[in-house]
């Protein structure tokens, strides 16, 4: 009996060390990299000029109409910082604050039904809210913050691009259409030819936290007005 | 910022019972095993302190369940997440672990009282005392396999937190660990409060054991709380914002100092000490011990959860 019980031991607990170490080795980045997924030729990123962001959230309006969030909830903000400097030269600075469709999203990786998932097409974070049951594991790992319950389904919700309202349709995202200083820029980070594209190479652009590993499709890019950070 | 509600909080206090309640469970069965496996043997059966383990482990961890369920915003749709399984995700992992640990727990259960099981059932139902002696016959494996669930459990309870990369106090590897060790010692915490609670002799040989492996076990407690805060204090950054503001001189500065240092391990460990120099252990030295231990990792759960999901990167 203590023979076999040894054995037994001996037996599981190599398995289990291998498993932790085979978990362990998965980091953020080794999930996307471990799977040479069928190369799709479509991957949806968006550019937020802060210089041309004049924060009248026409946006913010756009996408609650065309995708119908109840208030309370909404799927992107303008966050404004200021006022910097003295009247009259004072400005502010305008930040959007939206899912950012991250390559290696932490929502993804441990939502436990499936429910948040990356779609192989477009490379657009999406949910799947037949799978959610709400355990709001995804708003507490989103480090953008940008997910919420949505009141009425009760299931976690957030930006899409449009995916399921516009996209479909041949359309841009309700936000890019609406700006009136034409801030956004939507498009294929695949395709050389793009305006977005052509944008990211002609301006120097950053995207938020991207020590987190999360490689985020959101580039902003910032004001040369607004206080200096530290 | 108030202390349980602020901006950006998005688990609040079921959590913390959940995770408290989980390694509980998993202590219990731990400290039960060790009891039958070096002191009580075939007569483990008899002790009011395994039989308070029996009890509450399953307790605890269906209650603990009940509230996760709960609190999810759709309760009614929580069969999707036995269904659905995520490998990436730790809450998937975790929920195979308790599928797995409550099979695996009454499995035990009925291994160690069979022959009490056995003299309920007489003659009745010769199916149910087939599977009993066959069970017996696995007890070795059961209880291995069980050793391992339990100890995945608690580790889990941090796992569950530290998963979330947002926040530096709770992105910590760390964490696992120190809510296995405070864990196990609630479980054990919780045999002896319920044991004696049953009339279990409070100088006996279980009481005795079990308070040897709780000094050690306090001792690691302090040492991982150290490095804990040591650990996130020295990377700089966000993560030293995040430990000050939790260890400083708010609503949970002073839960973590008086309740978690002070009560949940200096006085458990002063008289942990004091009982072995000392002859005879009465009830309340052992009921009010256990108690100050349980309050202490309670404590410990929500100053986490809570101070954790103040400050994010």
């Amino acid at each position: 009996m203590l023979v076999s019980k040894r054995q037994f031991l001996k037996g599981v607990g190599a398995l289990l060390t291998g498993v932790s170490v085979y978990g362990a080795t998965r980091t953020l980045q080794a999930d996307s990299l471990l799977q040479p997924e069928a190369e799709s030729e479509t991957k949806y990123a968006m550019v937020h000029d802060e210089n041309a962001c004049i924060g009248c959230n026409a946006c913010v309006q756009a996408c609650r109409e065309t995708n119908q969030i109840p208030e309370g909830v909404t799927r992107v903000k303008i966050e404004r910082r200021g006022p910097f400097g003295e009247y009259p030269n004072q400005s502010y600075r305008f930040s959007r604050v939206s899912c950012q469709h991250c390559e290696a999203a932490p929502c993804v990786r441990v939502c436990p039904t499936g429910a948040a998932y990356i779609d192989k097409e477009t490379g657009i974070v999406a949910v799947n809210s037949d799978r959610c049951v709400g355990c709001q594991y995804c708003i507490a790992a989103c480090p953008y913050q940008v997910r919420y319950i949505h009141p009425e389904t009760r299931t976690a919700d957030k930006c899409d691009f449009c995916q399921k309202s516009r996209l479909a349709q041949g359309l841009q995202p309700a936000c890019v259409e609406a700006c009136p200083t034409k801030a956004l820029t939507f498009g294929n980070l695949k395709d050389p030819e793009s305006e977005l594209v052509k944008l990211l190479k002609a301006k120097p652009s950053y995207r938020a936290k991207v020590d987190l590993g999360t490689r985020p499709k959101l580039f902003h890019i910032q004001t040369i007005d607004g206080e200096i950070m530290l | 910022m108030s202390a349980f509600h602020f901006e950006g909080l998005v688990w609040h206090w079921p959590i913390a019972i959940y995770l408290f309640l989980a390694g509980l469970s998993a202590g219990a069965v731990f400290f039960a095993i060790m009891l039958k496996h070096f002191k009580l043997f075939h007569e483990a059966w008899h002790s009011p302190f395994v039989q308070a383990a029996a009890i509450i482990a399953p307790v605890a961890v269906f209650g603990g369940l009940g509230i996760l369920v709960f609190d999810l915003t759709r309760p009614l749709d929580f069969w999707k997440i036995l269904v659905f399984y995520n490998t990436s995700s730790v809450m998937s992992m975790g929920v195979l672990v308790l599928m797995a640990y409550q099979v695996v727990l009454f499995a035990w259960i009925a291994c160690v009282f069979h022959v009490r099981i056995g003299q309920l059932l007489g003659n009745r139902l010769a199916i149910v005392r087939q599977l009993l002696n066959w069970l017996v016959l696995q007890e070795a494996a059961i209880t291995g396999i069980l050793v391992i669930l339990a100890i995945s459990l608690g580790a889990y309870t941090g796992f569950l937190l530290s998963a979330l990369i947002g926040f530096p106090l709770l992105n910590n590897p760390v964490l696992p660990l120190l809510f296995l060790i405070s864990g196990l010692s609630s479980g054990a915490a919780a045999t002896l409060l319920g044991g004696v609670l049953l009339r279990g002799n409070p100088n006996g040989v279980e009481v005795r054991f079990i308070h040897g492996i709780e000094i050690p076990l306090i001792l690691v407690e302090i040492g991982l709380l150290f490095t804990f805060f040591a650990g996130l204090i020295l990377s700089g950054g966000q993560s030293q914002v995040a430990a000050l503001n939790a260890l400083g001189f708010g609503f949970w500065g002073w839960i973590f100092w008086a309740g978690v240092i002070g009560l949940g391990l200096t006085l458990p460990l002063a008289f942990n000490l004091w009982m072995k120099v000392s002859a005879d252990r009465k009830f309340a030295y052992v009921a009010v011990t256990a108690s100050f231990s349980l309050l202490g990792v309670f404590l410990l759960r929500n100053f986490i959860l809570y101070t954790g999901q103040m400050t994010g990167t």
